[in-house]
């Protein structure tokens, strides 16, 4: 037997090496950067728009800097589920993902090292935020807040929505069905920040502002760069994003134990 | 009775009373098997029969209803072991298009604990084993279909295993192929001193390269042995053919029927065929013929016979396995 063969004790860390190839095939393929080319298409298409609402006086500079970092933080997150959806439905549906479970290496840190991929689409769209936040917040001092607000929930969020794109990939049969319904849940948690003030009022409105954790993010987005509350004012917004980043990847690590090929043996 | 660890210590693989079902649908039954270590096992059945279920249970991708399983002497109550024993070719099994041939194999090394160096000292030295070593810096998307068995029989040696499961390691390639395929599994086989379960549909390959044979039928094992034992218990029909006078040859088949011995005109017009009774053997069948002939005046000019196929035998074990 070679020397490598047969260690109870890996060499590098089972995540760090399925991370490392899921980040090079997300970003030395094609497919990484398509996406960072619609992203930014989608922030500069917004940012023409606030910055020309501004010139018309429709919109005060701190809601066009609010604006473009809750699309940032939304687009965001839209990307990170959807590849976080891709990961185990896809390699399922490309006949990859049997290979990798032959291996002796723990399913959760295939589960971590593919949500570390998935992740890395966050980390990227944000920095190339950054310039469109820095551009319409410069005469109004306000972007060291917005920037790092908006770093923090999305990364909040982000850590929250591969979790909910992990677990989601784990168990479909099919990468459409994965993606439809990840991109039916963003769709779901989106809903609340778009009804009406008045919808929201009341206690039952304050309950689903603070249980959903993508409505509560981009309202603390809101109190900090709008209105100008300060993070300790506003923490309490804070709380459901905090708690579903940590439940919902936790679940999905727990979970990656009954990851399985989803079909029956054929002949 | 013994329990699998107690009796697995030369055995590669050892099956006892397995069940899987899918639903109401059983797909095996009470399977019981064991399998010498260094054996090269061909594993044959119908469409349906089980044979990628027990390969799934055997490398511990699915869990039995039932049942207890050790292979290369690993329990089956410790997957992730056997996991690092075993190395397998999924049937159908999908390769990443855009990474290359070594980034690939280095990928499952390091996967089954080598450092980044061993890894690809492995990936190279085992792309060479296959044939594919001017073909290491190649993306996946580029190599032929029988490329990439290859690739994938070099990923399932990336661990040194001791038992190897190739689930239809030649479906869809060309004979030529087909032949590089089992060249390899023959030399793997030989150069590693590993255990190869080896599924397939194509009886000859495992006539070629297979020292022992099982037949699945409807989740069942229904025959075991060595090809000549397979054959021999599945009563598989076997043929001769006899050479008489041409101006005799309608004679002789009556008088050969008459004796009850199936026989019929072949198409030279000296020749007759004979069916062999399936409960005899080929020196008894040949005595009884010739006899026959012999006591009515007929001359018989040559004999010859022709053993059961595995082909015969698999037919005859496997029966009606496709009629539901």
């Amino acid at each position: 037997m070679t020397d490598m063969t047969v260690r109870s004790t890996p060499a590098v860390s089972p995540a760090l090496v399925v991370a490392g190839r899921e980040l090079r095939d997300l970003w030395l393929s094609a497919r990484g950067l398509a996406l960072m080319l619609v992203y930014t298409a989608v922030l500069s298409i917004t940012t023409y728009l606030v910055a020309s609402n501004q010139e018309l006086n429709f919109l005060e500079q701190r809601e066009a800097v609010g604006l473009i970092v809750q699309t940032a933080v939304a687009v965001g997150a839209l990307l990170v589920v959807l590849g976080a959806a891709d990961s185990l439905s896809g390699e399922r549906e490309r006949g990859s993902l049997e290979s990798l479970l032959l291996t002796p290496s723990p399913r959760g840190a295939v589960i971590v090292g593919k949500g570390a991929a998935a992740l890395s689409l966050w980390l990227v769209a944000y920095a190339l935020a950054i310039p469109y936040i820095w551009w319409l917040g410069r005469d109004v001092d306000t972007f060291g807040v917005a920037a790092v607000s908006g770093f923090v929930v999305g990364s909040l969020l982000a850590l929250f929505l591969t979790g909910v794109g992990l677990l989601i990939s784990a168990f479909s049969r099919s990468n459409a069905a994965s993606l439809s319904v990840s991109f039916l849940v963003l769709l779901a948690l989106y809903v609340p920040h778009q009804m009406p003030a008045e919808a929201m009022r009341g206690w039952v409105g304050e309950l689903l502002l603070r249980l959903d954790p993508f409505t509560s993010g981009l309202l603390f987005l809101d109190r900090l760069i709008v209105h100008e509350h300060t993070a300790g004012q506003e923490i309490g917004l804070l709380v459901a994003p905090i708690v579903a980043a940590i439940a919902l990847p936790a679940a999905a690590v727990v979970a990656a134990g009954r990851l399985t090929l989803l079909g029956r043996g054929r002949s | 009775m013994t329990t699998p660890s107690e009796s697995a210590t030369a055995l590669a693989i050892d099956v006892r009373g397995l069940r899987k079902s899918y639903g109401d649908k059983v797909a095996v039954e009470s399977l019981d098997m064991q399998v010498v270590a260094g054996t090269v096992v061909g594993f044959l059945g119908p469409n349906g029969a089980g044979k990628t279920t027990v390969i799934r249970i055997l490398s511990t991708l699915l869990a039995p209803d039932r049942g207890t399983f050790a292979v290369a002497s690993v329990s089956s109550s410790n997957p992730v072991e056997i996991r690092r024993r075993i190395g397998v070719l999924p049937e159908s099994a999908g390769y990443p298009p855009a990474q290359t041939s070594e980034e690939w194999l280095c990928y499952h090394a390091q996967l089954f604990g080598a450092s980044r160096t061993a890894a690809r000292e492995t990936a190279l030295r085992l792309l060479a084993e296959v044939g594919l070593a001017d073909r290491s810096r190649s993306r996946i998307a580029n190599l032929s279909r029988g490329m990439r068995q290859r690739l994938g029989i070099a990923r399932a040696l990336v661990n040194d295993p001791s038992v190897v499961f190739l689930d239809e390691p030649t479906l869809g390639l060309d004979p030529r192929g087909q032949q590089q395929v089992l060249d390899l599994v023959a030399r793997i086989a030989g150069e590693h001193s590993v255990t190869v379960v080896l599924s397939t549909h194509t009886l000859a390959e495992v006539e070629q390269v297979c020292s022992r044979v099982m037949i699945l039928n409807r989740g069942r094992l229904v025959a075991d042995g060595t090809v000549a034992e397979v054959v021999r218990s599945a009563a598989a029909p076997r043929s001769g053919v006899l050479v008489v006078p041409a101006e005799l040859r309608q004679r002789a088949i009556a008088v050969l029927a008459a004796q009850r011995i199936p026989a019929t005109a072949a198409s030279r017009p000296d020749e007759i065929g004979l069916t062999l009774p399936v409960d005899a053997t080929i020196e008894q069948s040949s005595t009884a013929a010739l006899n026959t002939l012999l006591a009515a005046d007929v001359p018989v000019l040559g004999l010859a016979f022709e053993g059961g196929r595995l082909s015969d035998a698999f037919l005859a074990v496997t029966e009606g396995a496709n009629d539901d």
